[in-house]
Protein backbone atom coordinates (compact mmCIF):
# COMPACT_ATOMS: atom_id res chain seq x y z
CA UNK A 1 0.00 0.00 0.00
CA UNK A 2 2.66 2.33 1.24
CA UNK A 3 4.71 1.76 -1.86
CA UNK A 4 1.47 2.46 -4.62
CA UNK A 5 0.98 6.15 -2.82
CA UNK A 6 4.92 7.17 -3.41
CA UNK A 7 4.61 6.94 -7.00
CA UNK A 8 1.66 9.65 -6.78
CA UNK A 9 3.07 11.93 -4.91
CA UNK A 10 6.03 11.37 -7.23
CA UNK A 11 4.41 12.11 -10.05
CA UNK A 12 2.62 15.50 -8.26
CA UNK A 13 5.51 16.74 -7.51
CA UNK A 14 6.99 16.47 -10.78
CA UNK A 15 3.87 17.89 -12.80
CA UNK A 16 4.15 20.94 -10.32
CA UNK A 17 7.91 21.77 -10.97
CA UNK A 18 7.28 20.79 -14.78
CA UNK A 19 4.56 23.75 -15.13
CA UNK A 20 6.47 26.50 -16.43
CA UNK A 21 5.19 29.43 -14.53
CA UNK A 22 5.10 29.16 -10.92
CA UNK A 23 1.83 28.92 -9.25
CA UNK A 24 0.91 31.03 -6.59
CA UNK A 25 1.31 29.33 -3.43
CA UNK A 26 -2.07 29.30 -2.09
CA UNK A 27 -3.30 27.90 -5.63
CA UNK A 28 -0.60 25.34 -4.98
CA UNK A 29 -1.90 24.60 -1.97
CA UNK A 30 -5.03 23.92 -3.09
CA UNK A 31 -3.39 21.98 -5.80
CA UNK A 32 -1.95 19.37 -3.05
CA UNK A 33 -4.66 19.38 -0.73
CA UNK A 34 -6.99 18.24 -3.54
CA UNK A 35 -4.52 16.51 -4.63
CA UNK A 36 -4.29 14.27 -1.37
CA UNK A 37 -7.75 13.23 -1.37
CA UNK A 38 -7.25 11.94 -4.66
CA UNK A 39 -4.66 9.89 -3.55
CA UNK A 40 -6.27 8.44 -0.35
CA UNK A 41 -8.62 7.21 -2.73
CA UNK A 42 -6.41 5.90 -4.89
CA UNK A 43 -4.82 3.96 -2.04
CA UNK A 44 -8.43 2.14 -1.58
CA UNK A 45 -8.32 1.23 -5.41
CA UNK A 46 -4.55 0.00 -5.69
CA UNK A 47 -6.01 -3.13 -3.84
CA UNK A 48 -7.83 -4.04 -7.48
CA UNK A 49 -5.81 -2.27 -10.02
CA UNK A 50 -2.85 -0.03 -8.99
CA UNK A 51 -1.15 1.25 -11.85
CA UNK A 52 -4.80 2.68 -13.92
CA UNK A 53 -5.26 4.56 -10.48
CA UNK A 54 -1.67 5.64 -10.45
CA UNK A 55 -2.18 7.03 -14.38
CA UNK A 56 -5.29 8.70 -13.40
CA UNK A 57 -3.93 10.87 -10.98
CA UNK A 58 -1.05 11.91 -12.57
CA UNK A 59 -3.95 12.95 -15.27
CA UNK A 60 -5.50 14.72 -12.82
CA UNK A 61 -2.71 16.81 -11.54
CA UNK A 62 -1.46 17.47 -15.01
CA UNK A 63 -4.95 18.91 -16.07
CA UNK A 64 -5.01 21.14 -12.72
CA UNK A 65 -2.49 22.73 -13.33
CA UNK A 66 -3.07 23.56 -17.41
CA UNK A 67 -5.77 25.01 -15.98
CA UNK A 68 -4.29 27.25 -14.22
CA UNK A 69 -1.68 28.02 -17.07
CA UNK A 70 -4.17 29.34 -19.71
CA UNK A 71 -4.78 32.56 -16.52
CA UNK A 72 -1.19 33.33 -17.50
CA UNK A 73 -0.28 35.80 -20.98
CA UNK A 74 0.47 33.28 -23.69
CA UNK A 75 3.85 33.37 -25.23
CA UNK A 76 2.11 35.35 -28.42
CA UNK A 77 1.13 37.97 -26.21
CA UNK A 78 4.58 38.27 -24.34
CA UNK A 79 5.88 38.72 -27.51
CA UNK A 80 3.95 41.43 -28.61
CA UNK A 81 4.46 43.60 -25.85
CA UNK A 82 8.68 43.31 -25.57
CA UNK A 83 8.55 44.01 -29.63
CA UNK A 84 6.76 47.18 -28.58
CA UNK A 85 8.25 47.00 -25.17
CA UNK A 86 8.87 49.89 -23.16
CA UNK A 87 11.52 51.01 -24.90
CA UNK A 88 11.74 53.87 -27.37
CA UNK A 89 13.56 56.43 -28.67
CA UNK A 90 11.27 58.76 -26.19
CA UNK A 91 11.59 56.91 -23.38
CA UNK A 92 15.56 57.03 -24.34
CA UNK A 93 15.71 60.26 -24.34
CA UNK A 94 13.45 60.94 -21.33
CA UNK A 95 15.63 58.84 -19.49
CA UNK A 96 18.99 60.38 -20.69
CA UNK A 97 17.36 63.95 -19.77
CA UNK A 98 16.12 62.96 -16.50
CA UNK A 99 19.25 61.13 -15.56
CA UNK A 100 21.44 63.74 -16.88
CA UNK A 101 19.16 66.76 -14.86
CA UNK A 102 19.37 64.91 -11.75
CA UNK A 103 23.22 64.50 -12.03
CA UNK A 104 23.27 68.24 -12.40
CA UNK A 105 20.86 69.44 -9.82
CA UNK A 106 23.04 66.75 -7.32
CA UNK A 107 26.67 68.32 -7.91
CA UNK A 108 24.96 71.56 -7.58
CA UNK A 109 22.97 70.98 -4.83
CA UNK A 110 25.90 69.15 -3.11
CA UNK A 111 28.22 72.09 -3.26
CA UNK A 112 25.89 74.59 -2.22
CA UNK A 113 25.22 72.30 0.86
CA UNK A 114 29.11 71.98 1.72
CA UNK A 115 29.60 76.23 1.38
CA UNK A 116 26.46 75.99 3.71
CA UNK A 117 28.19 74.27 6.02
CA UNK A 118 31.41 76.29 5.91
CA UNK A 119 28.78 79.37 6.33
CA UNK A 120 26.95 77.90 8.96
CA UNK A 121 30.32 76.38 10.62
CA UNK A 122 30.52 80.21 12.46
CA UNK A 123 27.32 80.70 13.94
CA UNK A 124 27.52 76.94 15.86
CA UNK A 125 27.71 76.86 19.93
CA UNK A 126 31.51 75.93 20.69
CA UNK A 127 32.81 77.18 17.35
CA UNK A 128 35.43 79.53 16.68
CA UNK A 129 33.79 83.00 16.21
CA UNK A 130 35.43 85.35 14.01
CA UNK A 131 34.34 89.32 14.53
CA UNK A 132 32.20 90.61 16.52
CA UNK A 133 31.18 94.00 18.48
CA UNK A 134 33.41 97.07 17.58
CA UNK A 135 33.48 100.89 17.65
CA UNK A 136 35.64 102.91 15.16
CA UNK A 137 35.86 105.94 13.17
CA UNK A 138 35.51 105.88 8.91
CA UNK A 139 37.69 108.69 7.18
CA UNK A 140 35.48 111.06 8.06
CA UNK A 141 35.28 110.95 11.82
CA UNK A 142 31.82 109.04 11.84
CA UNK A 143 31.67 106.62 14.68
CA UNK A 144 31.36 103.28 12.57
CA UNK A 145 30.49 100.34 14.06
CA UNK A 146 30.36 96.30 13.52
CA UNK A 147 26.09 97.36 12.82
CA UNK A 148 27.02 99.60 9.87
CA UNK A 149 28.17 96.13 8.68
CA UNK A 150 24.87 94.24 8.68
CA UNK A 151 22.59 93.83 6.16
CA UNK A 152 25.17 93.45 3.78
CA UNK A 153 28.22 91.39 2.67
CA UNK A 154 31.66 92.78 4.28
CA UNK A 155 34.86 91.89 3.01
CA UNK A 156 37.48 93.19 6.00
CA UNK A 157 40.98 93.35 5.63
CA UNK A 158 43.49 94.57 8.21
CA UNK A 159 47.09 96.16 7.58
CA UNK A 160 48.34 99.48 7.85
CA UNK A 161 49.76 102.12 5.30
CA UNK A 162 53.65 102.09 5.99
CA UNK A 163 53.58 98.36 4.90
CA UNK A 164 56.55 97.15 2.58
CA UNK A 165 55.16 95.17 0.08
CA UNK A 166 52.15 92.32 0.94
CA UNK A 167 49.57 94.90 1.96
CA UNK A 168 49.94 96.74 -1.00
CA UNK A 169 50.01 93.66 -3.29
CA UNK A 170 46.40 92.57 -1.27
CA UNK A 171 45.04 95.78 -1.48
CA UNK A 172 45.57 95.83 -5.62
CA UNK A 173 43.99 92.77 -5.63
CA UNK A 174 41.11 93.90 -3.48
CA UNK A 175 40.22 96.26 -5.89
CA UNK A 176 40.27 93.95 -8.81
CA UNK A 177 38.10 92.05 -6.54
CA UNK A 178 35.80 94.68 -5.81
CA UNK A 179 35.41 95.69 -9.38
CA UNK A 180 34.81 91.97 -10.42
CA UNK A 181 32.45 91.63 -7.53
CA UNK A 182 30.15 94.72 -8.32
CA UNK A 183 30.03 93.59 -11.85
CA UNK A 184 28.73 90.16 -10.55
CA UNK A 185 25.88 92.04 -8.38
CA UNK A 186 25.36 94.07 -11.34
CA UNK A 187 26.18 97.16 -9.42
CA UNK A 188 23.60 96.50 -6.23
CA UNK A 189 25.64 97.73 -3.26
CA UNK A 190 25.38 94.82 -1.25
CA UNK A 191 29.47 94.36 -0.65
CA UNK A 192 31.66 96.25 1.94
CA UNK A 193 35.26 96.26 0.99
CA UNK A 194 36.76 97.26 4.58
CA UNK A 195 40.07 98.06 5.41
CA UNK A 196 41.06 98.24 9.28
CA UNK A 197 44.53 99.58 10.56
CA UNK A 198 46.51 97.93 12.88
CA UNK A 199 48.54 100.84 13.59
CA UNK A 200 46.18 103.76 14.32
CA UNK A 201 49.07 105.88 15.58
CA UNK A 202 50.47 106.81 12.09
CA UNK A 203 46.94 105.55 10.31
CA UNK A 204 44.93 108.70 10.84
CA UNK A 205 41.80 109.37 8.44
CA UNK A 206 43.92 112.12 6.38
CA UNK A 207 46.76 109.72 6.15
CA UNK A 208 44.01 106.39 5.02
CA UNK A 209 42.00 108.48 2.80
CA UNK A 210 45.40 109.14 0.35
CA UNK A 211 46.75 105.88 0.60
CA UNK A 212 43.18 103.78 0.02
CA UNK A 213 42.53 105.92 -2.88
CA UNK A 214 45.29 104.58 -4.67
CA UNK A 215 44.29 101.29 -4.53
CA UNK A 216 40.12 101.42 -4.84
CA UNK A 217 37.76 104.68 -4.17
CA UNK A 218 35.15 102.12 -2.87
CA UNK A 219 37.32 100.83 -0.02
CA UNK A 220 35.87 101.98 3.65
CA UNK A 221 39.16 102.73 5.48
CA UNK A 222 38.40 102.47 9.25
CA UNK A 223 40.81 103.44 12.57
CA UNK A 224 40.48 104.63 15.93
CA UNK A 225 41.94 104.89 19.10
CA UNK A 226 44.87 102.71 20.25
CA UNK A 227 42.26 100.68 22.71
CA UNK A 228 39.51 100.21 19.79
CA UNK A 229 41.76 99.29 17.03
CA UNK A 230 43.42 96.27 19.73
CA UNK A 231 39.49 95.75 20.63
CA UNK A 232 38.23 95.44 16.59
CA UNK A 233 41.49 92.72 16.04
CA UNK A 234 41.22 90.14 19.05
CA UNK A 235 37.15 90.41 17.66
CA UNK A 236 38.50 89.03 14.40
CA UNK A 237 41.81 87.28 15.84
CA UNK A 238 44.14 88.82 14.38
CA UNK A 239 47.47 88.91 15.79
CA UNK A 240 48.08 92.85 16.78
CA UNK A 241 51.44 93.73 18.05
CA UNK A 242 51.36 97.26 17.33
CA UNK A 243 53.37 99.25 20.25
CA UNK A 244 51.96 101.30 22.83
CA UNK A 245 54.77 103.80 22.94
CA UNK A 246 56.03 104.87 20.14
CA UNK A 247 58.30 108.31 19.80
CA UNK A 248 57.24 110.74 17.31
CA UNK A 249 59.47 110.07 13.93
CA UNK A 250 60.03 106.21 15.26
CA UNK A 251 60.38 103.71 12.30
CA UNK A 252 58.20 100.62 12.78
CA UNK A 253 56.50 97.91 11.37
CA UNK A 254 53.55 96.07 12.17
CA UNK A 255 52.60 92.60 12.09
CA UNK A 256 49.50 92.03 11.45
CA UNK A 257 47.27 88.71 9.86
CA UNK A 258 47.09 88.48 5.57
CA UNK A 259 43.66 87.26 5.78
CA UNK A 260 40.32 88.64 4.23
CA UNK A 261 37.34 87.94 6.28
CA UNK A 262 34.25 87.38 4.21
CA UNK A 263 31.52 88.51 6.61
CA UNK A 264 27.98 87.42 5.56
CA UNK A 265 24.72 90.24 6.76
CA UNK A 266 24.76 89.42 9.77
CA UNK A 267 27.98 89.93 10.37
CA UNK A 268 29.20 86.03 11.32
CA UNK A 269 32.65 85.05 9.35
CA UNK A 270 31.87 83.08 6.64
CA UNK A 271 35.34 82.04 4.59
CA UNK A 272 38.95 83.37 4.71
CA UNK A 273 40.59 84.66 1.39
CA UNK A 274 44.29 84.64 1.80
CA UNK A 275 47.64 85.06 -0.33
CA UNK A 276 46.68 82.10 -2.52
CA UNK A 277 43.40 83.34 -4.18
CA UNK A 278 43.65 84.70 -7.31
CA UNK A 279 41.17 87.72 -7.57
CA UNK A 280 39.11 85.28 -9.47
CA UNK A 281 39.09 82.65 -7.58
CA UNK A 282 37.93 85.28 -4.51
CA UNK A 283 35.17 86.59 -6.50
CA UNK A 284 34.08 83.15 -7.57
CA UNK A 285 33.90 82.38 -3.77
CA UNK A 286 32.21 85.16 -2.83
CA UNK A 287 29.13 85.91 -5.44
CA UNK A 288 28.74 81.90 -4.29
CA UNK A 289 27.88 82.93 -1.11
CA UNK A 290 26.04 85.80 -2.13
CA UNK A 291 24.10 83.89 -4.41
CA UNK A 292 23.30 81.53 -1.95
CA UNK A 293 22.16 83.81 0.43
CA UNK A 294 19.56 85.35 -2.45
CA UNK A 295 18.50 82.17 -3.25
CA UNK A 296 17.45 81.23 0.77
CA UNK A 297 15.58 85.04 0.16
CA UNK A 298 17.72 86.09 2.96
CA UNK A 299 17.19 90.17 3.39
CA UNK A 300 19.95 91.94 2.29
CA UNK A 301 20.39 95.79 2.58
CA UNK A 302 21.01 98.14 -1.35
CA UNK A 303 21.29 101.42 0.37
CA UNK B 1 68.28 113.13 -1.12
CA UNK B 2 65.90 115.69 -0.23
CA UNK B 3 63.47 114.36 -3.11
CA UNK B 4 62.02 111.90 -1.13
CA UNK B 5 60.89 113.72 2.06
CA UNK B 6 59.46 110.48 4.47
CA UNK B 7 63.53 108.72 4.01
CA UNK B 8 65.87 110.52 5.22
CA UNK B 9 63.49 113.10 8.49
CA UNK B 10 60.13 112.34 9.44
CA UNK B 11 59.20 116.17 10.42
CA UNK B 12 58.16 116.60 6.62
CA UNK B 13 55.88 113.37 6.31
CA UNK B 14 53.33 113.98 9.30
CA UNK B 15 49.69 114.73 7.99
CA UNK B 16 47.93 117.51 9.37
CA UNK B 17 45.49 115.74 11.54
CA UNK B 18 48.83 114.01 13.41
CA UNK B 19 48.97 110.91 11.58
CA UNK B 20 51.91 110.11 9.25
CA UNK B 21 51.61 110.00 5.14
CA UNK B 22 52.79 106.69 3.96
CA UNK B 23 54.92 105.99 0.86
CA UNK B 24 52.44 106.61 -2.17
CA UNK B 25 52.91 103.65 -5.31
CA UNK B 26 55.51 105.58 -7.06
CA UNK B 27 57.65 105.66 -3.68
CA UNK B 28 57.01 102.00 -3.13
CA UNK B 29 58.07 101.62 -6.82
CA UNK B 30 61.61 103.23 -6.45
CA UNK B 31 62.32 101.34 -3.28
CA UNK B 32 61.70 98.35 -5.16
CA UNK B 33 63.61 98.82 -7.33
CA UNK B 34 66.55 100.31 -5.43
CA UNK B 35 66.09 96.78 -3.35
CA UNK B 36 66.22 94.89 -5.95
CA UNK B 37 69.47 96.66 -7.69
CA UNK B 38 71.15 95.78 -4.15
CA UNK B 39 70.21 92.43 -3.94
CA UNK B 40 71.77 91.69 -7.55
CA UNK B 41 74.80 93.35 -6.54
CA UNK B 42 74.60 91.18 -3.09
CA UNK B 43 74.43 88.05 -5.54
CA UNK B 44 76.88 88.98 -7.96
CA UNK B 45 79.06 89.30 -4.57
CA UNK B 46 77.86 86.16 -3.30
CA UNK B 47 76.49 87.89 -0.17
CA UNK B 48 73.04 86.68 1.56
CA UNK B 49 72.85 88.04 4.89
CA UNK B 50 73.13 91.58 4.78
CA UNK B 51 72.65 92.53 8.39
CA UNK B 52 75.11 89.84 9.58
CA UNK B 53 77.83 90.45 6.52
CA UNK B 54 77.33 94.27 6.69
CA UNK B 55 80.47 95.42 6.29
CA UNK B 56 81.43 93.20 3.43
CA UNK B 57 77.91 94.26 1.69
CA UNK B 58 79.18 98.22 2.66
CA UNK B 59 82.50 97.28 0.52
CA UNK B 60 81.71 96.03 -2.32
CA UNK B 61 77.83 97.70 -2.69
CA UNK B 62 78.13 100.69 -1.34
CA UNK B 63 76.72 102.52 -3.71
CA UNK B 64 73.59 100.44 -4.54
CA UNK B 65 73.05 100.05 -0.44
CA UNK B 66 73.15 104.32 0.01
CA UNK B 67 70.33 104.23 -3.11
CA UNK B 68 68.87 101.36 -1.58
CA UNK B 69 68.65 103.38 2.13
CA UNK B 70 67.42 106.62 0.55
CA UNK B 71 64.75 105.07 -1.28
CA UNK B 72 63.03 103.16 1.29
CA UNK B 73 62.41 103.77 4.88
CA UNK B 74 64.97 102.14 7.40
CA UNK B 75 62.46 99.70 8.73
CA UNK B 76 61.72 98.67 5.20
CA UNK B 77 65.38 97.88 4.34
CA UNK B 78 65.84 95.73 7.80
CA UNK B 79 62.30 93.84 6.37
CA UNK B 80 63.84 93.47 3.15
CA UNK B 81 67.50 92.18 4.19
CA UNK B 82 66.15 90.04 6.46
CA UNK B 83 63.05 88.57 4.27
CA UNK B 84 66.14 88.14 1.58
CA UNK B 85 67.12 85.58 4.02
CA UNK B 86 64.10 84.05 5.66
CA UNK B 87 63.18 83.33 1.67
CA UNK B 88 66.09 81.87 0.80
CA UNK B 89 66.20 79.62 3.54
CA UNK B 90 63.05 78.81 3.17
CA UNK B 91 63.40 77.98 -0.68
CA UNK B 92 66.28 75.79 0.16
CA UNK B 93 64.17 73.97 2.70
CA UNK B 94 61.65 73.31 0.06
CA UNK B 95 64.23 72.31 -2.15
CA UNK B 96 65.38 69.60 0.17
CA UNK B 97 61.94 68.50 1.15
CA UNK B 98 61.44 67.54 -2.76
CA UNK B 99 65.03 65.93 -3.19
CA UNK B 100 64.05 63.59 0.34
CA UNK B 101 60.95 62.88 -1.73
CA UNK B 102 62.15 62.25 -5.13
CA UNK B 103 64.74 59.76 -3.08
CA UNK B 104 61.98 58.14 -1.07
CA UNK B 105 59.81 57.50 -3.79
CA UNK B 106 63.01 56.55 -6.03
CA UNK B 107 63.91 53.61 -2.96
CA UNK B 108 60.10 53.09 -2.58
CA UNK B 109 60.25 51.71 -6.73
CA UNK B 110 63.13 49.65 -6.28
CA UNK B 111 61.58 47.91 -3.70
CA UNK B 112 58.62 46.98 -6.22
CA UNK B 113 56.24 50.09 -4.96
CA UNK B 114 54.42 51.78 -7.73
CA UNK B 115 52.41 55.03 -7.82
CA UNK B 116 48.84 54.16 -8.46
Amino acid sequence: MASSIRPASRILARASRASPFSLESTTLNRTLARTTVNTQTAAACTLNNGTTTTTTIAHRAFSTSRAHLKKTPTMGQLKARNSTGPFSWKSALLFVLTGGGMIIYFRVEKERLERKRIAEMSKGVGKPKVGGPFTLKDLDGKEFTAEDLKGKYSFVYFGFTHCPDICPDELDKMAEIIDKVNEATGGEKIFLPVFITCDPVRDTPEVLREYLKEFHPGIIGLTGTYDQVRNVCKQYRVYFSTPRDIKPGEDYLVDHSIYFYLMDPDNDFVECIGRQDTPESATRTIMEHINDWKREGKPLRKD
Amino acid sequence: MGWLPWSSDSSSNAASDGGRIAPDRSSRQRCYEGRDLFFSCLDRNDILDAVKNDKEAQRKCGKELAQFETACSRAWVKYFKEKRVMEYNRDKTIERIKQEDAAKVEDLKSQGWTAR
